[in-house]
């Protein structure tokens, strides 16, 4: 590796911990970082600091958030019988975009995966049935990923929840929208038969 | 660059970068490898559900060769295991015959009774929902073909024959030995364990009967081999310790 200045190398070490960025991305960006003025490299620093700073995990959902509890865990207007459950975050924002869903959520922090040591202990799965002892919630979606650790967590939380009377319903999986069925694999489209709806 | 096809087991999958996968596979004609599949966590990737763990497949892969991995070009499903993971116990078990398949094998080396091993292994408690009989046998296995176990029969100092005295063992030392052999550090390793172990080293796993074998031998040569496994690579399995919580 090529000597660069100390505070150089250490901008390279620091970038090069986001994921999916290795040795010669990390400097490619320092190094575009360096060039651009320097309001704008000291916005992206400032916006860091102030996310790290303001962002917490809201108390009820655990989503990211500003206000604790979040957006969705105090509006007068959602529905809170349904409570979708999904792997992370970022993907409350996919459901979301749908505009079809105003019910609340609860954010697990993944999906149960012994080979990454999270097991249940480790996800947020203790405070989900937590919140259905008041008795207000109706229904579970669960949204977590349609991978093989996506289902495995889907179906411990309907085992777990389902006794406790209240409905569990899976987001359907199966052929996305656009594609061709020539090219599904029999999993894809085994799930996809199992989803199957009236017409 | 030259095209492989064979029939592999993909052992881990992680996301990489915007939307590709890194794979770990164990492949039949060239052993382990990692590999990048480009575009594999967008919804409509030809890769499907092909790359989940444990899924049984045929893989096309171009060899890059200043680069350790692999491009993923294509990916056949011959044989999926995702329903295997609905069951919590039994999806711990391939995670921890995964870790141990990744741990223990160099990279690029052919090994045909591994990946045998590791499927026979994975279709029996697929087939079955059971897993203590698959996991004894696959981490047995795994330390016979690693070379690090002795015989189960005999004192591995004196070479008196074990049946029917008391036997003693470590994951430091590999062998068993009678009591007068026995080192410091060395705990007894039960009759039961020993016969069992000697039934599954002459036999093919759907030639064993799980109801003839105590639950709790099966459990102390599950142990036994993975203290080896774990003493070999110098380090704990994570999923091990997922498997104490969920049997
Ligand atoms: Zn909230
Ligand atoms: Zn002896």
């Amino acid at each position: 590796m090529p000597d660069f200045a100390p505070s150089i190398t250490r901008l390279i070490d620091e970038l090069k911990h986001l994921p999916g960025i290795g040795q010669k991305t990390a400097q490619r960006l320092a190094f575009y970082l360096l060039r651009t003025d320097r309001e704008q490299a000291l916005a992206l620093a400032d916006a860091i600091r102030e996310a790290k700073e303001k962002i917490r995990e809201c108390s009820v959902c655990n989503n990211i958030t500003d206000t604790d509890p979040c957006f969705f865990c105090t509006s007068a207007t959602r529905n809170k019988k349904t409570i979708c459950v999904v792997e992370e975050a970022p993907n409350i924002s996919a459901v979301e975009k749908t505009r079809e869903y105003n019910g609340m959520y609860h954010v697990l922090g993944g999906a149960l995966s012994p080979l990454q040591g999270r097991g249940p202990e480790q996800l947020k799965i203790k405070s989900l049935i937590e919140r259905l002892k008041g008795g207000t919630v109706e229904e579970i979606i669960i949204a977590t990923n349609p991978t093989a650790e996506g289902e495995a967590t889907a179906v411990y939380l309907s085992k777990l929840i389902k006794p406790l009377g209240v409905r569990v319903t899976r987001i359907a999986m199966g052929i996305p929208v656009g594609s061709d069925l020539e090219y599904a694999d029999e999993v894809t489209m085994m799930k996809a038969m199992e989803g199957r709806r009236e017409l | 660059m030259p095209l492989h096809e064979t029939e592999a087991i993909v052992l881990q999958s992680y996301p990489l970068g915007e939307a590709d996968r890194l794979v770990s596979f164990l492949s039949r004609s060239m052993g382990r490898v990692r590999g990048v599949a480009a575009g594999a966590r967008r919804p409509k990737s030809r890769f499907g559900s092909t790359l989940e763990r444990m899924s049984y497949v045929r893989i096309w892969f171009f060899e890059r060769e200043t680069r350790e991995l692999v491009r993923i070009n294509q990916c056949e499903l011959i044989e999926s295991f995702v329903d295997v993971f609905k069951d919590y116990a039994a999806g711990v078990a391939l995670a921890v015959m995964a870790e141990v398949t990744e741990a223990v094998l160099p990279d690029r080396e052919a090994g045909d009774p591994s990946f045998r091993l590791l499927l026979l292994s994975a279709q029996a408690i697929k087939r079955h929902m059971e897993i203590d009989l698959p996991l004894a046998y696959f981490a047995l296995w795994t330390v016979r073909l690693g070379g690090w176990l002795g015989s189960f029969e005999r004192c591995a100092r004196c070479n008196k024959q074990l049946a029917g005295i008391p036997a003693y063992a470590s994951r430091a030392v590999s062998g068993v030995f009678c009591g007068n052999c026995r080192g410091t550090g060395m705990k007894a390793i039960s009759p039961d364990a020993l016969n069992a172990g000697v039934k599954m080293l002459a036999d093919r796993l759907d030639k064993i009967e799980a109801s003839n074998i105590p639950k709790t031998a099966l459990r102390e040569l599950s142990r036994y081999s993975l203290d080896l496994i774990e003493h070999q690579i110098e380090r704990k399995l994570v999923s091990r310790e997922m498997l104490e919580t969920a049997v």
